[in-house]
This record gives C-alpha cells, structure tokens and sequence, in this order.
C-alpha cells in the first residue's frame, strides 16, 4: 500500500454550534490506500452532520487520483447539505492541475496559504 | 517503488535507439519500452514513478506534462486492474516515444476482470461522459473521461484478439490543430483571420 496520512485537528472558533478543523493530508493518495482513508472523513461529517467547516492543507499531498477526487466531490456535497464549508490550502502545482481538469476548483476554493484559507473558511461562516 | 521496476535502463535505451541512416546523419528511432505488472493496484506507484523519470528524462515534454502523463498512466492501470484482468493476472503497459514529434501510451489488460466492458462500450460511455451537459456524480467515472481525455490528443480502445482490451493515447509535443491553423496561415498570408 502507497502511504498516506490524514490527520485533523481542531481549528478553534468562537461560535458554539459551528465546528472547525484543519485536515492535513500527506503522502500519495491512490487506489491502494484511499478507500481506508477516506474513512476519517466520512467519520468525521458523521460525527458532525451540521456546520462542518474543513480546511484541507494539501502541502504535503503529492499524488491523488480520480478516485481520491471523487471522494473529495462526495464530502463537499455532504458537508454543504449540512450547511458547512471545504476550503483547500497550499496545493501542489501537480495537484492544483489536476483539481482543475476535473473541475472541482469550480466547487472549492484553494488559497495559497493557511492563514486565507483559514479566514475565508471562518469568515463564510460567520466568524469573521 | 516495487523491485521489478528498473529506471536506470532508460539512458542506455535511448543510446540504443540512435541509429546512423545511409547519409551519415544520426537518426533518433522512437524508443519503445514494454513493462509487464501483475494486477495488484499496490505496484501502480512504481509505474507513476517510472512514467514521471521518463518524461522528464527521456522526452522533451514540460515538468507540468510530466505530472500529467502520471496520471493518465496512473488511471488507465487502475481501470485494467479494477476492470480488464482478475487477480493473480497482468497488464502490460507501453510507452513510444516518437522524439520530437508525440508520446503514445498503450495499456492492455487481460480481459479476464469482472466487469469487462468492449471497445465499443466503453467508446460510448467516454463519449457520453465527455459531453458538457454530463455530470459525474459518482465517486469513480473520472478518470477516463475527466483526466485522460482531456489530457490527450487521441484515445483509441480496441477489442484483442486474446480477448484483452487495449487502450492507446497519444499526445503530440505541439498541438496538431495548431500546427494546421499555422500552415493556412502560411498557405495564405493576405487572408489572415484572428478569431
């Protein structure tokens, strides 16, 4: 199996009913392992069905495939029924490419850093 | 990146692959290179590696094209695993690189998979998925259609006579349809249009 990583942590926020966390993804994420990975996630928006706010920190990310962009479209479509937000940060040029042939830059918006990233996430939902 | 796979016979493929033609003048031949994987989705990183040293080394294809050639190769594997061949069999991908001029991809499965489709379906489907009016909603239907098409200038499927399904793409260094546009406008420089 090719290795990835998620890893999430908690993105303090002032509003109560709202939850906000950063989602920091490494490694290559291909047909070998995104099944198992995009468990976390999948977790993650049950745990919290409503006012999810996610910001993906690509950084790291240096590969995913068509599959891993579909799971990505499905948790967008999710997490937007429940009223929340996906905001991606620091994208590889490799990975930016593809996210763009496919069209979802059209869905989420990538930021070049993690401070705008993490302020358009707040500020559409009413944080800032 | 699984131990079958050996980047650093591709130098010396390339050395092999220039020939001297009746006039003295060296003559670049396309270098072919043939690799055979077992159906296991855990030695696909290896050929996206392998793809990506190729074009960066072997081709004169941007760094950006070198990522995108990872991909498609990375798609076009995992579709003959997942649905061409069975487990415990193998794919066969080719890489030509014609210098100068186009890379052609080729990859076969063995037509063995659960969910074997024909050329000719699977010719639909893309056909259908390509339209603008379509819209993927599934987590899988991407590839094919989204990143190999779009990043290639030719995508041919074939039916094999052992009962495999070929898949071929090419991709020309210069866009064909710009190389056309150029020669009209050469052809005919006082009815030059700008659109």
């Amino acid at each position: 199996m090719t290795e990835a990583n998620i890893t999430i942590e908690d993105i303090p926020v002032t509003a109560g009913d709202l939850h906000a966390k950063l989602v920091k993804f490494q490694g290559q994420l291909d047909e070998s392992n995104v099944d198992e990975k995009a468990k976390s996630i999948y977790q993650l928006i049950e745990q919290f069905p409503a006012n999810l706010y996610l910001l993906f920190d690509f950084e790291e990310l240096e590969y995913m495939n068509s599959k891993s962009i579909g799971y990505l479209t499905d948790w967008y479509g999710k997490i937007s029924e429940g009223n929340g937000k996906i905001v991606i940060a620091k994208t590889r040029s490799n990975i930016l490419d593809i996210l763009q042939v496919v069209g979802l830059t059209q869905l989420i918006n990538c930021y070049a850093t993690l401070d705008e990233a993490k302020f358009a996430l707040l500020q559409q939902g009413g944080e800032a | 990146m699984p131990e079958n796979i050996d980047l650093s016979g591709i130098q010396q493929m390339a050395v092999q692959n220039t020939a001297v033609n009746s006039q003295n003048t060296a003559v670049v031949k396309p270098m072919k290179i043939t690799i055979t994987l077992p159906t296991n989705a855990y030695f696909v990183s290896g050929i996206r590696d392998f793809t990506l040293g190729l074009i960066r080394n072997m081709t004169e294809f941007s760094e950006q094209w070198a990522f995108r050639f990872q991909s498609v190769v990375d798609e076009l594997c995992n579709n003959a695993i997942e649905h061409g061949s069975s487990p415990g069999e193998e794919i066969k991908i080719t890489f030509i690189n014609n210098p100068h001029e186009s890379i052609e991809i080729i990859v076969q499965d063995s037509g063995t998979g659960k969910s074997k489709i024909s050329a000719t379906e699977l010719d639909r489907l893309v056909k259908e998925r390509t339209n603008p009016s379509y819209v993927h909603t599934g987590i899988r239907g991407r590839g094919l259609s989204k990143i190999v098409f779009e990043w290639t200038d030719a995508l041919e499927f074939m039916d094999l006579p052992e009962g495999g399904l070929q898949v071929r793409i090419k991709k020309f260094l210069k866009d064909p349809q710009l190389e056309i546009e150029m020669s009209k406008v050469l052809e005919s420089p006082a009815h030059l249009v700008l659109q």
